[in-house]
């Protein structure tokens, strides 16, 4: 039994980095621009889509610039429709960004068809490892990898690069950044465009897993909504530490109780928010109060 | 909130005013000379009830099973009983929204019939709205036996054959393979019916089940469950889960090496279950209802099978057959009843018969259950055609006593049924 759980909990915390990645840039966008940002899963489904059709004209190799190609998507959608919330009400950011996700589903049903679409994981990524009772698939580790160096490429990015201090700043206090000179609004575009992206990288890694149909979004949307809540709205480090949590206790659940497993991180997230009403690492921010 | 609603017969014309003109003025001289025998009720179009889901984990097979439907109509030339007809098409988000969208379509758009119910509790759902509304419905994939069983009613009909019909026709399949059994099921109806009939088979055959695991519907990852798989060492595994669920269960299994090392059976499946897996990944041993390159279609299926690629630009699936005999079934029963009223149209549902390959096949009268045949088949080793994955290995039960053992007697059945 000791052997199945070490198995069962390597497993959990390789899932629960496949959904860092997917909440990660719904906590960006809400962190750095208070969108609550119900088009993310939409943003994941397109990433999938895009790599499924750049590898189906192009091979596999093209799929990587779907991140790309959902990142300048986000960019174009920003500036029509997002930008205009800014400051608004909230519940309008919710509305608009519902609509948007029930369109995008619309659209990918309309070029795509309801019938999922197959995608494999390149041959070079086949097979499997095995260290005693762990069995890691190599795509799992080159996704747990990737996911990393995403996390950390960004973390530097934020922490060390001067775009990074504006971002930051901006996030806290907007007005302030605009009194010194900053051009805010393209920032801002930058930082939903990045949030898009890594929605698409998580469609794109998760797509040789899952199944690609338009209505996919939901399985992505809502893990996403429990890592960002349990780890503190707009909190970096809280996403990562909520991810893993999420994918331990759902691999937990699994081998023990496993008619609880659909339930158990809507279990953990009540749990958590008894004690820590703001999530782990959640914060007071002016801002929103 | 207001849903839109989708007709097939509805068509958006855009006429000149000379169009116009010259279309009054032909209407006015054709009516010269003419008693009008019209009537307010022969204006109206009759109404049939569609409830497909729009969205969800099984809206992918309920394209399908909604573009079946839309044909079977078409090839009327949206008529019925001499007058126009059209289709009023629902979602069916979940079990309460089905039921909501039967209520609507029976309420406000005063359909004449239903057919949906694409999962089984959904089925469950519009049934009971059937029953109290006493309009016909008839489930055209749903596969619980509770529809035509316990829950059964007059008003109420049923062509895919229940989860202990497939049950009985692959468990001696998967016995041959081995006797120590998994079994990895959704946590509904469905699933827990092929739990429970499998578990049976195996247990009264000298088998043993060596987990049994209930799975979420839209479970996105299944690494966990088959890691228990893979521990316990089963000779066979059977599913029960349905549609895209199934579809990320396959690719998952194939990632993590199980496929071709353990067998993986299930029954009930749909070709675009299968094609969104991808030929690497897909595997298996399954019933399903019907197959596209089957050489004992009837004509009629063949027929329809090719206007559905011609329309569709691809095979027809079972769903696209099973959406499309379901509402024929119902269409055909209007025509024989000659009229709209529930009563004759559910007298006619009991009498409508349909010919497939040698014989006759129909909705009984003590359960309103359909009895045909089924197909196993497995997967093609190479996957050279990206629609055609199954080898169809039998077509079975194969003589008329077979099939009437198969689907059970009166005396078997759960049924009560009521009267009109």
């Amino acid at each position: 039994m000791l052997d199945m759980i070490l198995s069962q909990a390597v497993n959990g915390l390789v899932l629960g980095f496949l959904y860092v990645l997917i909440a990660i840039g719904l906590s960006i966008i809400f962190g750095m621009l208070g969108i609550v940002n119900f088009a993310h899963g939409a943003f994941f489904a397109v990433g999938a889509y895009l790599a499924y059709a750049l590898g189906k004209e192009f091979g596999w190799w093209a799929a990587l610039a779907a991140p790309l190609l959902t990142g300048a998507i986000g960019v174009v959608v920003e500036m029509v429709l997002i930008r205009h919330l800014y400051g608004k009400e909230p519940l309008l950011g919710l509305i608009l960004t519902f609509a948007l996700a029930l369109l995008a589903e619309a659209v990918l049903r309309l070029i795509f068809g309801g019938a999922p679409v197959p995608f494999s994981a390149p041959k070079f990524l086949a097979g499997f490892v095995e260290y005693g009772p762990i069995l890691i698939t190599k795509y799992r580790m080159f996704v747990l990898v990737t996911t990393v160096l995403v996390l950390v490429l960004f973390w530097a990015f934020l922490a060390y690069t001067p775009y990074g201090r504006i971002i930051r700043a901006g996030s806290r206090d907007p007005e302030m950044v605009g009194l010194l000179g900053i051009n805010l609004p393209i920032v801002f575009t930058g930082v939903f465009s990045i949030g898009c992206l890594l929605a698409g990288l998580g469609g794109l890694l998760a797509a040789p897993l899952w199944t690609i149909t338009p209505s996919m979004a939901a399985g992505a949307i809502m893990p996403a909504f429990v890592i960002v809540t349990i780890g503190g709205l707009g909190s970096f480090e809280g996403a990562i530490v909520a991810g893993l949590l999420v994918g331990l206790t759902t691999a937990m659940t699994i081998q023990f109780q496993p008619e609880w497993s659909g339930a158990a991180m809507y279990i953990l997230m009540a749990a958590i928010l008894l004690v820590r009403p703001r999530g782990l690492f959640g914060e007071r921010w002016e801002r929103f109060e | 909130m207001t849903e839109p609603t989708k007709t097939c017969a509805a068509t958006t014309l855009h006429i000149g005013r000379r169009g116009l003109l010259l279309g009054a003025t032909s209407l006015a001289a054709s009516r010269l000379g003419m008693p009008y025998v019209g009537n307010a009720a022969a204006a109206e179009p009759i109404k049939i009830g569609m409830i497909w889901a729009k969205t969800g984990s099984i809206v992918d097979q309920a394209e399908y099973l909604a573009q079946g439907g839309m044909l079977a109509l078409e090839q009327r030339n949206n008529t019925l009983l001499g007058r126009p007809a059209e289709i009023v098409w629902l979602d069916e988000p979940n079990p309460q929204g089905a039921q909501q969208s039967a209520e609507r379509l029976v309420g406000e758009q005063k359909v004449v019939g239903m057919v949906g119910g694409a999962l089984s509790s959904f089925a469950l759902a519009i049934s009971s709205v059937a029953k109290k509304a006493k309009i016909p419905y008839v489930a055209a994939n749903a596969a619980t036996g509770d529809l035509t069983g316990k829950s059964c009613n007059k008003y109420t009909f049923r062509l895919q054959p229940p989860v202990d019909v497939h049950a009985r026709i692959l468990a001696p399949y998967c016995a041959s393979i081995g006797k120590k059994w998994y079994l990895l099921t959704a946590s509904y109806a469905f699933g827990q019916d092929i739990k429970r009939a499998f578990t049976d088979y195996i247990t009264a055959n000298g088998g043993t089940v060596v987990g049994a695991d209930e799975v979420p519907v839209g479970t996105p990852d299944y690494s966990s469950f088959i890691l228990k798989i893979r521990a316990a060492k089963p000779d066979v595994v059977i599913g029960g889960i349905a549609a895209s669920d199934l579809t990320t269960f396959l690719k998952q299994w194939n990632e993590l090496g199980m496929k071709g090392k353990i067998p993986f059976a299930e029954i009930s499946v749909g070709n675009t279950d299968l094609w969104g897996v991808g030929p690497e990944a897909a595997d298996g041993l399954y019933t399903i209802t019907w197959w596209y390159k089957n050489p004992n279609n009837s004509p009629e299926e063949q027929a329809m099978a090719a206007a559905y690629e011609k329309r569709h630009n691809r095979p027809a699936a079972d769903k696209a057959w099973m959406g499309w005999l379901g509402m024929k079934s119902l269409l055909d029963s209007i025509e024989m009843a000659k009229s709209t009223e529930p009563g004759a149209i559910v007298q006619a549902l009991e009498a409508w018969k349909y010919r497939r390959g040698d014989m006759d096949v129909g909705y009984r009268d003590f359960d309103h259950q359909m009895t045909s045949r089924l197909l196993v088949a497995g997967i093609h080793p190479k996957i050279s055609d990206k629609w055609d994955y199954f080898d169809v290995r039998a077509e079975l039960p194969k003589t008329p006593d077979e099939i009437a053992k198969a689907f059970g007697s009166s005396a078997d059945s759960a049924c009560k049924m009521d009267t009109l």
